[in-house]
């Protein structure tokens, strides 16, 4: 069988600013054909990981490799940038040039990429051709973007939170967008802190919290360790009690409030109430993305220590 | 399409972007015009022979060096600021096409502004030169706009966009009043005279005073020096810092 070619790789990535570790020991390979999305809260080193791949700013310690080329500090090389496209958080155009001028610009940059016409259409801006960036909607500028880090026809594109402040519909467009370059066979790497963008896109998710990876695996594997929910409540039933609840997975206990780790909420309230009418404070809760991740590389160390245990 | 395809449209949509703000055009074109009118022009110190002609020189200067400093600075600032800078470093289009396209920008301008003075003085002003002495003015001017540019891109590189327009005007008006650009150098105070030599603009007008036989009477090749050191020191102090900041290879 034939290896899948590694558009990109990173080894022991790590950046400090002053004293804080911003990015430390990422590991990451993208291969050819394949959307990885990097899933994690604002603050999280998202950004600065893209930056530091694309030689915006320079990691202080491990390798990059882009396209089987290992990279040395800050900027890349012109024809390394021809086959990559980039679509970043903060990126305006001039003002005052038109959709088709912008495009007219970007296609001159890419001699084998798409033709100023031809973005223009990818933006699905026709009718908005002659209009000034400056004039465009949020969503608009969004399409324009996108269009343009498409240019060059690129082997391997970047996309910084690419659905940030767009509509609903505009942002199922965009990935059904995403979904055909997939198709065509584009390796794609892009940030998002909505759980549901990386699920629809992604091949595999990469969680990132404070500049670690804390959990990788397909939407699949992810969704699965997110599905349970927080069921709080003051009741009269004892712990053993409350955990031969349908679903219940954990406990924890604050004198009388009680919290249930439940992976089929529903039965589990269900049976609460049935087994005792004297429940009150009922709350259900979801478990913030962030926060069940947490939960969950903190458990999976815990089983592995016990397993430990066990064998010794 | 070949590279030189690039740094056509680079210059082409610079032009026509900046053309498309009446903030910096209007400004731009008209200050030089109207104070060359007024004070070059119209209110000539009586019995001053020759005044319209030695204004037209320093007016020229200041001309050539506000939208040189102003387009580098502002635009550069706010092209940071807004990440389309960033976006053109992570394109595969040459960076020197993007410093170039400015540098054309302000060379119309320059040239445009050149032609509007000296239409001016000609007609209005009745300012007689020899054929070579207008080709020589243009020219010098024109060559002049180098380190003004430079200036420019010195400020756009290090300044925000909000801070950039004001440092420009506070560098730029004081500048132009201390190197005998408004009021003839003479006419200042010793002090001042003798600080004019720190301005590259002061340099610049006199060489084109140099051409009238109006200048101070210092040597040609010291000004030139004074003027190529200038540029070579701002252009090392550009290339460093924008080495450090856009990583481009």
């Amino acid at each position: 069988m034939k290896q899948a070619k590694t558009l990109l790789q990173l080894k022991k990535l790590t950046k400090r600013f002053a004293d804080k570790t911003v990015l430390n020991n990422i590991d990451l390979t993208v291969t050819q054909g394949e959307i990885l999305a990097i899933l994690g809260p604002n603050g999280a080193g998202k950004t600065t990981l893209i930056s530091a791949m694309l030689g915006l700013t320079a990691a202080d310690s491990g390798d990059i490799y882009l396209l089987g080329q290992l990279q040395q500090g800050t900027g890349r090389s012109s024809a390394l940038r021809a086959q990559l496209g980039v679509m970043l958080q903060i990126g305006s155009l001039s003002a005052n040039l038109t959709v088709a001028e912008q495009c007219d610009l970007f296609a001159s940059y890419y001699p084998a990429g798409y033709s100023a016409p031809e973005l223009v259409t990818l933006a699905g801006l026709n009718t908005e051709a002659g209009q000034r960036f400056g004039r465009l909607s949020g969503g608009q500028k969004q399409r324009l973007l996108f269009a343009l880090a498409l240019a060059g026809k690129p082997d391997l594109l970047f996309l910084d939170e690419p659905t940030l402040g767009m509509d609903v519909e505009a942002r199922r467009k965009l990935w059904q967008r995403i979904d055909q370059l997939r198709q065509q066979g584009t390796s794609i790497v892009l940030t998002t802190h909505y759980l549901e963008e990386a699920e629809q896109l992604a091949d595999r998710i990469m969680v990132l919290h404070q500049g670690k990876f804390i959990a990788s695996g397909s939407p699949g594997e992810l969704k699965a360790l997110t599905r349970y929910k927080l069921v709080q409540c003051c009741s009269a039933l004892n712990d053993a009690a409350l955990l031969a609840l349908p679903g219940v997975l954990q406990l924890s206990r604050q004198q009388d409030v009680v919290t249930l780790h439940s992976s089929h909420v529903e039965q589990t309230v269900l049976a609460l109430l049935s087994r005792d009418n004297t429940v009150s404070q009922l709350e259900v809760r979801q478990v913030a993305l962030e926060q069940a991740f947490l939960q969950l590389t903190a458990s999976s160390a815990e089983h592995s220590n016990t397993l430990g245990e066990q064998a010794a | 399409m070949s590279t030189l395809t690039i740094y056509q449209k680079e210059a082409w949509y610079d032009l026509i972007s900046v053309w498309r703000t009446p903030g910096f055009v209007l400004p731009a074109l008209t200050f030089p015009v109207v104070f060359y009118l007024f004070f070059g022009v119209l209110f000539s110190p009586s019995g001053a022979a020759g005044h319209a002609a030695y204004m037209l020189v320093t007016y020229s200067c200041f001309g050539i060096m506000g939208p040189a400093m102003f387009n580098f600075a502002m635009n550069i600032a706010s092209d940071r600021a807004q990440g389309w800078l960033t976006l053109k470093r992570l394109s595969p289009m040459p960076v020197s096409a993007y410093l170039l396209a400015k540098m054309i920008t302000s060379l119309v301008f320059a040239l445009l502004i050149i032609v509007l003075l000296f239409s001016i003085a000609a007609t209005v002003g009745e300012v007689r030169l020899y054929h070579s002495q207008w080709l020589s003015l243009a020219l010098i001017m024109l060559l002049g706009t180098l380190p003004f540019a430079l200036i420019g891109l010195l400020l756009g590189l290090t300044l925000t966009d909000k801070a950039a327009p004001g440092v420009v005007n506070l560098l730029y008006l004081p500048m132009a009043f201390l190197s005998g650009l408004w009021l003839p150098i003479h006419l200042l105070p010793q002090f001042l005279q003798q600080l004019a030599w720190l301005w590259p603009s002061y340099h610049l007008s006199q060489l084109g005073l140099k051409l009238l036989a109006r200048d101070q009477g210092y040597p040609l090749e010291l000004h030139l020096l004074i003027l190529v050191l200038t540029t070579a020191v701002l252009t090392i102090l550009s290339l460093l810092i924008f080495r450090r900041f856009a990583g481009v290879k």
